[in-house]
C-alpha cells in the first residue's frame, strides 16, 4: 500500500497492481486509477509545469476540467499523446507518461526564468512587445515566440493508428452518467424507443462515485448504480457508452460523440480502432454535465497541493487517495465542509477551515466542532509557501490585521460551482444570470434539448436524481421521489477580489491556471481600455487554452465586472464553442485519410495506362494520364514525341472522363437552344456541333461537342472538370426557369468510355472493327456521329477532332473501354500508334487555336472575346446569356480578345500568367495588356506558340507587344490564334 | 449539419445531400422582356438580392436525393428552417410563415 | 470482348457478420415519364412502377426503384436487356417520356449480414432502423464523398449502387471497417 492509499476506501481495485512509469520512474497504481490519482497515493503532487512562467504546479482538479496535470503518453513513434490530462488518463500495465513544459526535467525548469521577471509578462505581453525593431523579427521575436509556443511536444512522425467514424439516431440522447443522467436515462428507457447515454468518464455514476457515503432509497449509492445499470444493460433500446465524450453539439440536434476504445488498453494494437467519432442525430438532447467547482483567487493559489475542495473529495472517495496528511481548507461556500468532512472521517487532519464569511450554518460547526476542526470566519488566504509542493499558508483576518502561518501539505478550495453550459451554449441555448448561486442557468432552449441535474442549478443528488427523472420520461408519466442521505447543498458567496494586504501587483492569484492569466491581468485589461467581455478574453488570454476555461471563466467574469463597474449580466459570457475537451486529429479525420481522404476517380483504360508508365496529373477528382515518357525521356521529349506521332501517323486517347449528359424529351432542342448560344433545332439526327454554354452574366461556362441521337435525344458532352456544374445549371434551369418543357437529363458520363484516335491513319486503324457503318468520308463527314457496333459491342461513333486530324471519338459502354484499348493499341502497331495524354492532348489543340475553359477564359470572357461570335445565334429570341451579351460593357471597345503570339525568337517559350505590355521600359506600374493564357513547344512547326488575352487583341495583328519577365523582356508579335494548318486540309485525310 | 425537410421526399435528411441556391422567388425575365429592359433593370435581376437578416426564402437542391430544387424559409439569425415548399408554388405569405413558426413550436413541446 | 468488373473484391468481405458481394449481370435504365402517361405506360411495359418516391417493386427479374418524383431507376438480370430494349423503343415513340441505358454507368454491392446496417452507416447519415428505413426502401444518398443509391432488400441486406469511378473507393472504405473494426 501506498503512503497516501486509504484502506476501504475508494473503488480501485486494490487486488489488481498496475505498474507505469512517469518521467521514467516506475509507480504503481491499483486498475481504475488514473495518472493522477496513482502519482497522489506515491506522493507526487508535481505534474506539470504553467505555460507562460512555467511555475510548478500539481492537479487542480480531478476530472476533464483539469487545467495544470497535463502529460504526454509516449507509445512509440508517431504514437505520442501529448497534451493528455492526467486526472482522466486511466492507468495501464507499460504506460509511459511524461511530464511537459519543462527543461530539463520537472523539478528544475530552465523556463521557470519567466516567473522570476514576470513583471515583463504582462497581459497582453505579446502584443505590446514584439512590435520593434522590425529586423528583431527574424532572429529575435520570432524563434523566442516559437520556442515558447504551444504546450506539449509535436508529434514527429505518422500516426499509425486507425480512427473510425460513423452515423447514428436516436430518440433520446443523455450526455452526462451522474445521478441526473442515470435517472433520465431509466426514465426513458420505458419508452422503449432508442436511448443513449454518454459518460466521458470509464465508469458511470459521476458524483456518486466520489461521494460514497450518499445513500439513495435506504441503500448504498454504489448498490444503486449497480442496480440502475443492470436494468439499462438489460434494456435493449439502451446504448451506454462510457469514455465517450460529447465534444460538439451542433445544428438540429447533431452531436458528435468521441469514444476512446483502446486509450485504457496495455499494448493496444497497431490496425485496430483506437477511436470513433459518432456523429448522432437525437430526436431530443438530455444534458446532465453537472457542474464544476470555482477556484477561489488569491496569492498562491496555484502551489502544488493546492486544489479544489471536491477534486480532494474526489481522490478519496473514488481512489482511496488522500491528498495530504494535513489540509487546510478555504472556502466561501458550504460544500467544501462536507469535503473537509470526508477527509477528516479517513483520518486526515483538517488544520482548519477558513471561511470568507462571517456566517456559517450552525449544522456545520457542529459537524467541524464534532471532529475538532477549526474554523476561522471572515478570513482568508494572504500568501502560501513552498516551491515544488504547498509547504504552510499565511492566514489573514482584514478586520482585525491578524495573520497566521499553519503548516499543511494539501490547501482544499472552494468558491461555489458552475454548472456546465458549454454543450448547451454550442446549440444556442439562452442562458440567465442567477444571483443566489452567482452563476448563468440555461434559459430558453434553440433545440430540442433540456439541461437537468446540476447544470441546470438543480444541486443535490435528490435535486438531480428528480430532475433527470422527470426530463427522461416521454410524457409526463408522474414524479418519482428519490430519498437521499445528503446534507443540504448548501449556499455559499462570491467575492470578486479577496482581501489582502499585499500589493495587488505583488501577488501571483491565478484566474486561468492553463494560460497563466492573473487578477492583475484581467485588472489591467479593462484599465487598459477593453471593455466587452470577448475583448479582455482575447488579450489576456483567459479561458482560451485547452481547457476552455472551466474553471476560469466565472472568476474572469466576476473580476472584470468589478472592475469595469457594471453587473455581471451587462458584461455577459464568452462564447463555449465545440470541441469540449482536447480532441485528436485522428478522431476528426476517423478513416479518411490517405486514399480514403477522397476519391480518385479512375476511368477503364486508367490500368493500362498504370501499367504503362504513364505519368498522372488530377483534374477535378479524376486521375488523368499526363504523358507516356519512354526509358530516358523527360516530359518535354515525351510531349514532343507524342505530338511528332499523332500528327504524323496516329495517336491515341482516353477521353473517358469527358462530361456526358443525355438530353431527351420531345422538347430537346428547345431545351437546347436554350441552354447553348448555339442553335440545335436545324442540327439533323447523326448530327454533331460545337456547342457553347453562357452563364446568365453572359461568360463562357462550358463548351463541348454535342451530337444529336435522334429528334428528342441529344448527347451533350462537357468538360472533364465542368461536368457536375454543367449537369447542375441544366437542372437548375429545367426545373426553376423551364419546367413546362417536357425534357429530362441523365447523366452518362461513366455509361461511356471514350478514346478518341486522331491522325492520317485513323481511319485505316478502326474500319477492321466496325460493323454497321459506313466509314468513308463521303458517307461520314467531319462533324457526323453514328450508331454501329466496334469489336462486337455497341458504340456511338463520333467523327471529331481536338486536334486538326483526322479523328474519331469512339464511345462504347465503360466496362468495354479497355478491352478496346488494348485491341486498337495491338493493331495500330503497323502505324506506330502513340497513346498520349493531356498535356499532349492541350498542344494539339493549341496548334489549332482551340480553347481550354478554364485555362485561355476565367470567367470574364464572352464568345466575342474568345473569337466565337460564330457560335452564339444570332437568330434566337432566348438563350441563357442573351440578355447580358447586350449589355453596353460587353459590347463596348478594348475589352481583351483572345489572339495567339509568336515571340521572336522561336526558342523561347513563354510563361503561362506572364504580362503583356506595349512598351517594356515604361515606369512602373505599367500599362499591362493582358496576359499569356496557353504557352507551349510546338514539334511540327519547330518553335514556341501562345495564346493571350490581350486588350482590343483582334485591332492589333502583327502589333509587336512585349512580355517583361525577370531577366529581359520578350518580343511577341500578335497573330490569329490557328498555328497549324490553318485551312484545315488535314482533317480531310482520305 | 442541419436537418432539412424536402417537400417531395416529405423526410427530413441531412444537410450533407443538399446544397444551396441562393435565393427564392427570383423570376427570370422572359424572351419579350429581356429586350426592353434597361441595363440597369437587367443588373437588378442579376446581381441584386435582399440579402435578409430573419426569415429568408431561398433554394436548396437535394442532389443527392430525389434531385429536385425547392424552396425553403430559413431564419438567418437562428439557422433555423421554418418551412420548405415545392418549386412553383408561390412565395409565402408572412401569415403562412407566422403558421408554420408556431406548428414547429407547438411540434417541439409535445416531444 | 473482356468485360472489365472494375472493382475486385477481396476474400476479407465474406465474413460471418458481414459480407459484401459486387452484383454482376444487371442492365440498368433511367426512366423518366411524364406524371399523365405514368398509368398507360405501366400499363403498355408492364412495369410495376411504384408511385412514392423512395418505394420499389422487387423481383428477380426486374425490379422498379422510384427515386424521384418522375424519375424510376429500372434494374433487370441481363438476360431480359434485349426484350426491355425493344418494350422500352416502343414506350418511347408512344409517351411522353426519357429512357436512358446506364447500364455500364453504376456499380452494385450487396452488403449482408446482421452488421450490414453499421457498415453503411460507417459513411451514410441516414437512419437504418427497420422502421425508418423498412424492407424495400430505396433513395440516393451519401456516403461520405460518395454519392450512392441505397435500396433496402432484406431486414439484413442492402443493395447499394454507386457510379463506376467510385466504387474502389466504396469497396476500400469498406474493407478499411472490416479489417479495423469487426
Amino acid at each position: 500500500m501506498s503512503a497516501f492509499r486509504k484502506a476501504g476506501r475508494g473503488i480501485v481495485d486494490s487486488a489488481k497492481a498496475i505498474n507505469f512509469t512517469f518521467d521514467g520512474k516506475t509507480y504503481q497504481g491499483f486498475e481504475g486509477d488514473t495518472v493522477a490519482s496513482a502519482l497522489l497515493a506515491s506522493g507526487n503532487h508535481l505534474m506539470g509545469r504553467s505555460f507562460k512562467y512555467h511555475r510548478p504546479r500539481g492537479v487542480l482538479g480531478a476530472g476533464s476540467e483539469e487545467p495544470n496535470a497535463l502529460i504526454a503518453i509516449d507509445r512509440g513513434t508517431g504514437r505520442v499523446t501529448p497534451n493528455v490530462r492526467a486526472t482522466t488518463q486511466e492507468i495501464y500495465e507499460g504506460l509511459n507518461a511524461e511530464s511537459q513544459n519543462r527543461s530539463p526535467n520537472l523539478k528544475f525548469d530552465m523556463g521557470a526564468f519567466n516567473n522570476a521577471f514576470s513583471i515583463f509578462f504582462p497581459a497582453g505581453f505579446y502584443n505590446k512587445t514584439f512590435l520593434w525593431p522590425k529586423s528583431f523579427w527574424d532572429k529575435v521575436y520570432e524563434p523566442f515566440i516559437r520556442n515558447m509556443a504551444g504546450l506539449g511536444p509535436a508529434p514527429t512522425a505518422d500516426d499509425p493508428d486507425v480512427y473510425a467514424s460513423s452515423y447514428g439516431h436516436c430518440e433520446t440522447l443523455i450526455i452526462g452518467g451522474g445521478p441526473a443522467g442515470l435517472a433520465a436515462a431509466l426514465a426513458a428507457a420505458k419508452s422503449g424507443e432508442p436511448v443513449i447515454l454518454v459518460d466521458e468518464n470509464p465508469q458511470l455514476g459521476g458524483s456518486l462515485l466520489t461521494t460514497p457515503t450518499i445513500e439513495i432509497n435506504g441503500k448504498p449509492a454504489r448498490d444503486w448504480i449497480a442496480k440502475s445499470l443492470k436494468i439499462l444493460s438489460k434494456a435493449e433500446n439502451v446504448t451506454l457508452m462510457t469514455r465517450t465524450t460529447a465534444t460538439g453539439y451542433y445544428h438540429d440536434n447533431f452531436v458528435a460523440l468521441v469514444e476512446r476504445i483502446t486509450h485504457h488498453v496495455p499494448n493496444a494494437k497497431i490496425g485496430k480502432v483506437r477511436e470513433e467519432l459518432h456523429r448522432i442525430r437525437a430526436k431530443r438532447v438530455i444534458l446532465a454535465q453537472g457542474a464544476i467547482e470555482r477556484p477561489l483567487v488569491f496569492n498562491g493559489n496555484d502551489r502544488p497541493g493546492v486544489m479544489l475542495a471536491s477534486a480532494a473529495q474526489a481522490y478519496l472517495g473514488q481512489y482511496g487517495v488522500a491528498v495530504g496528511n494535513e489540509a487546510v481548507v478555504f472556502t466561501s461556500h458550504d460544500t467544501a465542509y462536507q469535503a473537509a468532512f470526508d477527509l477528516a472521517d479517513a483520518n486526515i487532519r483538517i488544520a482548519a477551515i477558513i471561511d470568507v464569511r462571517d456566517e456559517v450554518q450552525n449544522d456545520l460547526t457542529e459537524g467541524a466542532t464534532q471532529r475538532g476542526i477549526k474554523i476561522i470566519r471572515s478570513a482568508v488566504i494572504s500568501k502560501t509557501f513552498g516551491t515544488l509542493r504547498i509547504k504552510a499558508c499565511e492566514i489573514y483576518e482584514p478586520e482585525t490585521g491578524i495573520k497566521t502561518k499553519i503548516r499543511c501539505d494539501a490547501l482544499l478550495m472552494s468558491g461555489g460551482w458552475t454548472p456546465s453550459l458549454h454543450l448547451w451554449s454550442h446549440s444556442k441555448g439562452g442562458i440567465k444570470w442567477d444571483a443566489d448561486i452567482a452563476a448563468y442557468l440555461p434559459d430558453v432552449a434553440n433545440e430540442n434539448a433540456v439541461c437537468v441535474g446540476a447544470c441546470n442549478g438543480d444541486f443535490g443528488i435528490a435535486a438531480a436524481l428528480s430532475a433527470g427523472h422527470k426530463a427522461g420520461q416521454k410524457t409526463g408519466g408522474g414524479r418519482k421521489v428519490y430519498k437521499t442521505n445528503e446534507a443540504d447543498f448548501g449556499t455559499g458567496v462570491v467575492n470578486n477580489g479577496l482581501p489582502n494586504y499585499i500589493d495587488t501587483a505583488k501577488q501571483k492569484a491565478f484566474v486561468d491556471f492553463q494560460n497563466d492569466v492573473t487578477e492583475k491581468d484581467i485588472k489591467l485589461a479593462v484599465l487598459e481600455g477593453f471593455k466587452s467581455i470577448e475583448h479582455v478574453k482575447r488579450y489576456t488570454t483567459n479561458g482560451m487554452a485547452t481547457d476552455q476555461g472551466k474553471t476560469s471563466n466565472l472568476n474572469a467574469l466576476e473580476i472584470a465586472s468589478k472592475a469595469v463597474g457594471k453587473p455581471i449580466e451587462k458584461v455577459g459570457l464568452t462564447t463555449f464553442r465545440p470541441p469540449y475537451t482536447p480532441t485528436t486529429f485522428g478522431a476528426l479525420t476517423g478513416y479518411r485519410d490517405a486514399e480514403l481522404f477522397d476519391p480518385t476517380r479512375k476511368t477503364s483504360i486508367d490500368p493500362w495506362a498504370e501499367a504503362n508508365g504513364a505519368v498522372f496529373e488530377p483534374v477535378a477528382h479524376w486521375r488523368r494520364a499526363w504523358y507516356f515518357p519512354k526509358a530516358g525521356e523527360d516530359m518535354h521529349a515525351a510531349v514532343s514525341r507524342e505530338c511528332k506521332a499523332t500528327r504524323d501517323s496516329l495517336g491515341i486517347f482516353d477521353a473517358s472522363t469527358l462530361g456526358k449528359i443525355e438530353v431527351v424529351g420531345p422538347d430537346a432542342a428547345k431545351f437546347m437552344n436554350l441552354m447553348y448560344t448555339n442553335p440545335w433545332s436545324a442540327l439533323p439526327v447523326g448530327g454533331c456541333r460545337y456547342g457553347l454554354m453562357c452563364r446568365e452574366d453572359g461568360y463562357i461556362y462550358d463548351d463541348g461537342v454535342v451530337g444529336r441521337m435522334a429528334e428528342d435525344r441529344f448527347h451533350v458532352t462537357t468538360t472533364t472538370g465542368g461536368a457536375p456544374r454543367v449537369y447542375r445549371h441544366m437542372e437548375d434551369y429545367l426545373q426553376t426557369e423551364f419546367p413546362h418543357l417536357d425534357v429530362w437529363l441523365t447523366s452518362t458520363t461513366e455509361q461511356w468510355a471514350t478514346i478518341a484516335i486522331n491522325g492520317p491513319n485513323a481511319r485505316k486503324l478502326i474500319e477492321p472493327f466496325v460493323e454497321g457503318i459506313d466509314l468513308s468520308p463521303e458517307a461520314f463527314p467531319h462533324m457526323k456521329l453514328r450508331e454501329g457496333k466496334i469489336c462486337g459491342v455497341p458504340t456511338r461513333l463520333f467523327r471529331v477532332s481536338f486536334t486538326g486530324e483526322l479523328g474519331f471519338e469512339i464511345n462504347v459502354p465503360s466496362h468495354y473501354g479497355r478491352a478496346l484499348w488494348e485491341t486498337l493499341m495491338e493493331a495500330g502497331k503497323q502505324y506506330e500508334i502513340c497513346p498520349y495524354g493531356t498535356e499532349t492532348m492541350h498542344v494539339l489543340r493549341a496548334e489549332k487555336g482551340f480553347i481550354i475553359v478554364g485555362q485561355d477564359t476565367d470567367g470574364t470572357v464572352t464568345a466575342h472575346d474568345a473569337g466565337m461570335s460564330w457560335a452564339v445565334s444570332k437568330k434566337k429570341k432566348d438563350f441563357v446569356g442573351k440578355r447580358s451579351l447586350a449589355r453596353t460593357d460587353l459590347t463596348a471597345n478594348g475589352r481583351k480578345h483572345l489572339v495567339g503570339l509568336l515571340t521572336e525568337d522561336p526558342n523561347i517559350v513563354l510563361e503561362e500568367g506572364a504580362q503583356i505590355v506595349t512598351d517594356p521600359n515604361q515606369p512602373i506600374p505599367m500599362d499591362m495588356l493582358g496576359h499569356v493564357t496557353s504557352s507551349y513547344w510546338s514539334e511540327p512547326l519547330g518553335r514556341s506558340i501562345a495564346m493571350a488575352m490581350v486588350r482590343d487583341g483582334f485591332n492589333r495583328m502583327d502589333e509587336t507587344l512585349h512580355v517583361p519577365m525577370p531577366n529581359m523582356a520578350h518580343k511577341v508579335k500578335v497573330v490569329k490564334p490557328v498555328f497549324y494548318d490553318p485551312k484545315g486540309e488535314k482533317l480531310n485525310v482520305v | 449539419m442541419f436537418e432539412i425537410h424536402c417537400p417531395y421526399c416529405n423526410e427530413k435528411r441531412a444537410e450533407i445531400e443538399f446544397s444551396y441556391a441562393g435565393e427564392a422567388h427570383i423570376v427570370r425575365p422572359n424572351a419579350k422582356q429581356q429586350p426592353v429592359m434597361s441595363d440597369e433593370d437587367w443588373s437588378r435581376y442579376m446581381f441584386i438580392r435582399d440579402n435578409i437578416r430573419g426569415e429568408h426564402a431561398e433554394r436548396w437542391w437535394h442532389n443527392a436525393g430525389c434531385n429536385m430544387f425547392f424552396n425553403a424559409i430559413r431564419n438567418t439569425v437562428t439557422d433555423k428552417f421554418v418551412m420548405t415548399y415545392k418549386m412553383g408554388s408561390p412565395r409565402r405569405t408572412a401569415k403562412q410563415i407566422d403558421v408554420a413558426r408556431e406548428t414547429n413550436t407547438a411540434d417541439k413541446a409535445k416531444t | 470482348m473482356l468485360f472489365d468488373q472494375a472493382v475486385d473484391i477481396p476474400e476479407i468481405f465474406k465474413s460471418e457478420r458481414v459480407s459484401v458481394t459486387l452484383i454482376e449481370g444487371k442492365a440498368r435504365y433511367n426512366l423518366r415519364v411524364k406524371a399523365a402517361d405514368v398509368t398507360a405506360f405501366k400499363k403498355s411495359t408492364g412495369l410495376k412502377l411504384p408511385s412514392k418516391i423512395g418505394s420499389s417493386s422487387l423481383s428477380k427479374v426486374v425490379s422498379c426503384l422510384k427515386l424521384g418524383p418522375d424519375e424510376w431507376l429500372v434494374i433487370a438480370n441481363s438476360t431480359q436487356q434485349k426484350k426491355l430494349d425493344k418494350v422500352f423503343e416502343k414506350a418511347s415513340k408512344d409517351f411522353i417520356c426519357s429512357i436512358t441505358d446506364i447500364s455500364h454507368r453504376n456499380i452494385g454491392f450487396e452488403v449482408s449480414g446482421e452488421l450490414a446496417a453499421k457498415l453503411i452507416n460507417v459513411g451514410c447519415p441516414l437512419d437504418l432502423s427497420l422502421t425508418a428505413f423498412p424492407v424495400g426502401k430505396v433513395t440516393r444518398t451519401i456516403f461520405e464523398s460518395a454519392q450512392i443509391m441505397l435500396l433496402r432488400t432484406g431486414e439484413d441486406s442492402f443493395h447499394v449502387e454507386c457510379w463506376r469511378s467510385f466504387a474502389p473507393y466504396l469497396r476500400d472504405y469498406f474493407k478499411r471497417v472490416m479489417t479495423t473494426r469487426y
